[in-house]
């Protein structure tokens, strides 16, 4: 290990940069996840003067991704102001994508293998790929590996006009043939989330999101990007009363609380965030807004063991805290990503449930109630959107400046994502 | 204001219209290069068009436009001046030869943009007669990009001296390998001529080429040289001058090398056919 005698050294993040959100199918509707992912690095490069200073590594990813896309982050890379010979490699993990390109970097900067990298993730669910039919591919596969045209022809045999209806993805878990939204309906039911509840939530992060908007605390964290100035999906005017307007789109019956107000709307959108060293970045001039301390990940059976799908993050924070010598409470911000506004009431209820920490996370007792006014206070994803892999980098360069801003302090980063998983994180004022 | 010297246009004039006008009206064109302008103020970028000209040349999507771009926007004014019939080349069969573009600063696709063309240099060539379209890009009153197009009449015929034709000399090294293989499809012409308007039929259709003498469909030059600019787009200088000869045409479908190689103030470049001896476009770039 690179110099240190008690223990790994701790990676601080240094910055951020993020292009507006826009919803799909709006201003980025041209914009590849390359195109995307390159703007917001050559914000970040503008920013930081990274073209001269070098970095070690840019670990990024995207959910939603064409198949020529294999090293998008490499070809992002190439397409930015960064030098050429930055190495770069892709990582996936649903919409805990960001954030665990973050932890890798953290990780790696901790382990003395690199002094500073940048950490990302891009989504667009207008620009999306479209795939053919299981049967169609095999017969096109079993044609082109047929040697005589005859065999070819013979291959192609038996194809269907309803082998040629294209694949548009959607986001089902395969296992499960659910949507996203009609899971978290049956976890919203079971957790007996009201609509009232989750409308305030959503409010609630319109306003902390344009307050911090209108307060400036975006200036030095979004660059704009083809005339998009601001998240498009904010509605700085919104209301409870408007919100309850809507009609449900997830759940049924009575228990439908779930409306495109309180869920996320499907987003275009890239982040980036710079992390290195206490020392590289004292060494250069660059602030060191907050320390990344540690994470943690986790998986819930939500396919046969009755966990629903987005409850992994309940889990996750229990080895966390403990690894941390840490409360629940002792946080002065928790970044909780609104993939719903129930996902976040949920995971909130469960934390409070005794029943639930005892019987299913294995603790002694409830992990207990938190301050909500410490919960996303300058917005989350159901106002500003979330673009699957570029929510992690959003909240980690926000909660770092939140904190550098306080001064002391630490927070608490909970991302869902599909497959059951969860990631969450600590970062701590320097 | 709009003086006979002066055409001002207020929308994009219809490029097909003008190709087949200045078809129509190319016999008897000749006399002395008169003072023509085109101007067209408060254009702004279509970012639809704009992403489909870079998906097509291989630039990303930026806020920032290409320099080559600009040259799409500005390429309307010069066919309205080569279709008036005080022009004194016939436009069919023109051939584009060299273009060197000025790029003072980074333009950004938000900024109101006032274009103007003119022509300047008409002067005799070994093969014909040779002219200058000069475009010009303000922001307001700040000139931020400059284009020369030079095009070659074969056969015409002007008076004056032939001067020795100038060409833009590059330094590649010595048997350097290429830097990247493309592969140009058949269709490549009528693509890049869907997003910027060059729809001279000698790049639609091998018919049509074959009528101006040459083998089949050729892809623009502009197109070349915007993909090669797009191939060191990441590592552009902010303010450059670009400046490219097309020499042997670009027949399509095609695979040919690029070669790059960086200099002291920018880089020096080349695309070459991979199977025949000749250039199909030698560039240079230096930061201003």
């Amino acid at each position: 290990m690179a110099g240190t005698t008690s223990g790994p050294r701790s990676a601080v993040v240094v910055g951020g940069n993020r292009i507006p959100f826009a919803r799909a199918n709006g201003p980025y509707i041209h914009a590849s996840n390359q195109d995307m992912l390159t703007a917001a690095l050559d914000g970040l490069v503008a920013r930081f003067d990274l073209s001269d200073r070098g970095v070690g590594e840019v670990a990024a990813g995207a959910v939603i991704k064409h198949s020529r896309d294999v090293n998008l982050t490499r070809e992002s890379v190439l397409g930015s102001r960064l030098a050429p010979t930055t190495p770069a490699y892709d990582v996936q993990q649903a919409c805990g994508t960001g954030l665990e390109a973050a932890i890798l970097v953290a990780n790696k900067v901790a382990l003395g293998q690199i002094d500073c990298g940048i950490a990302g993730g891009v989504d667009s669910a207008s620009d999306a790929p479209i795939a053919v039919s299981d049967s169609l591919r095999e017969k096109l596969l079993a044609a082109n590996r047929a040697k005589a045209p005859l065999a070819r022809i013979k291959a192609l045999r038996g194809l269907r006009p309803g082998h040629l209806v294209p694949e548009i993805p959607r986001i089902t878990e395969p296992r499960t043939g659910l949507l996203m939204g009609e899971h978290q309906a049956i976890t919203t039911a079971e957790w007996q989330i009201g609509r009232a509840a989750q409308d305030e939530l959503a409010a609630a992060s319109h306003h902390n999101l344009a307050a911090a908007y209108d307060r400036g605390f975006f200036d030095d964290l979004v660059t704009p990007y083809l005339r998009v100035t601001r998240d498009q999906n904010l509605r700085p005017d919104t209301s409870v009363e408007k919100l309850a307007r809507l009609k449900p789109v997830f759940g049924k019956g009575e228990g439908a609380t779930m409306t495109a107000g309180n869920s996320t709307p499907l987003t275009d959108g890239a982040s980036v965030v710079l992390l290195g060293s206490q020392q590289w970045a004292d060494e250069r001039g660059l602030p060191a807004l907050a320390r990344f301390v540690d994470a943690q990940t986790a998986a819930v059976d939500y396919v046969n063991g009755g966990e629903g799908l987005l409850m992994a993050p309940a889990y996750a924070v229990v080895p966390l805290l403990a690894r941390n010598g840490l409360s629940l409470q002792d946080f002065d911000y928790y970044e909780i990503h609104e993939a719903f506004a129930s996902t976040v009431l949920a995971t909130l209820a469960a934390w409070e449930s005794e029943k639930f920490c005892v019987e299913r996370l294995g603790l002694d007792a409830a992990l207990g109630q938190i301050d909500r006014s410490k919960v996303n206070v300058n917005g989350s994803s159901l106002a500003a959107g979330h673009p699957f892999g570029a929510t992690g980098g959003r909240i980690v360069a926000s909660l770092a400046k939140q904190l550098s801003q306080k001064g002391s302090g630490r927070g608490l980063i909970s991302i869902c994502a599909a497959g059951g998983q969860g990631v969450v994180a600590i970062l701590e004022a320097i | 204001m709009s003086d006979a010297r002066t055409l001002t246009l207020d929308s994009t004039p219809n490029l097909t219209v003008l190709f087949a006008r200045a078809a129509a009206t190319s016999i008897g064109r000749g006399g002395p290069l008169q003072d023509v302008q085109v101007r067209r103020p408060r254009t702004w970028i279509h970012l639809a068009q704009l992403a489909a000209y870079d998906k097509v040349c291989g630039f990303a999507l930026r806020d920032t436009l290409p320099a080559t771009y600009l040259h799409v926007l500005v390429f309307p004014l010069q066919a309205t001046l080569m279709a008036d019939r005080r022009f004194p080349l016939g436009m069919p069969g023109l051939v584009h030869v060299r273009n060197r573009i000025v790029q003072r600063r980074p333009v950004d696709a938000g900024e109101p943009l006032t274009l103007r063309s003119s022509a300047r240099a008409l002067r005799p060539h070994e093969k014909g007669a040779q002219i200058d379209l000069v475009g010009e890009v303000r922001v307001g009153d700040e000139l931020v990009w400059e284009g020369v197009s030079t095009y070659l009449s074969r056969g015409a015929s002007v008076p004056g001296a032939t001067m020795p034709a100038q060409h833009v000399v590059v330094d590649l090294g010595p048997e350097a390998p290429a830097n990247a293989v493309w592969d140009v499809p058949g269709d490549m012409g009528r693509r890049y001529a869907a997003v910027s308007g060059d729809v001279d039929p000698m790049h639609l259709s091998s018919l049509a080429a074959r009528a101006f003498g040459f083998p089949g469909a050729l892809v623009q030059g502009m197109w070349i040289k915007a993909h090669a600019l797009a191939a060191i787009e990441a590592r552009l200088p902010d303010a450059y001058v670009v400046d490219v000869d097309f020499s042997e045409p670009l027949l399509l479908p095609s695979i040919v090398n690029f070669f790059a190689a960086q200099q002291d103030q920018g880089w020096d470049f080349a695309v070459r056919s991979a199977e025949e001896p000749g250039d199909h476009l030698r560039g240079t770039i230096r930061a201003l």
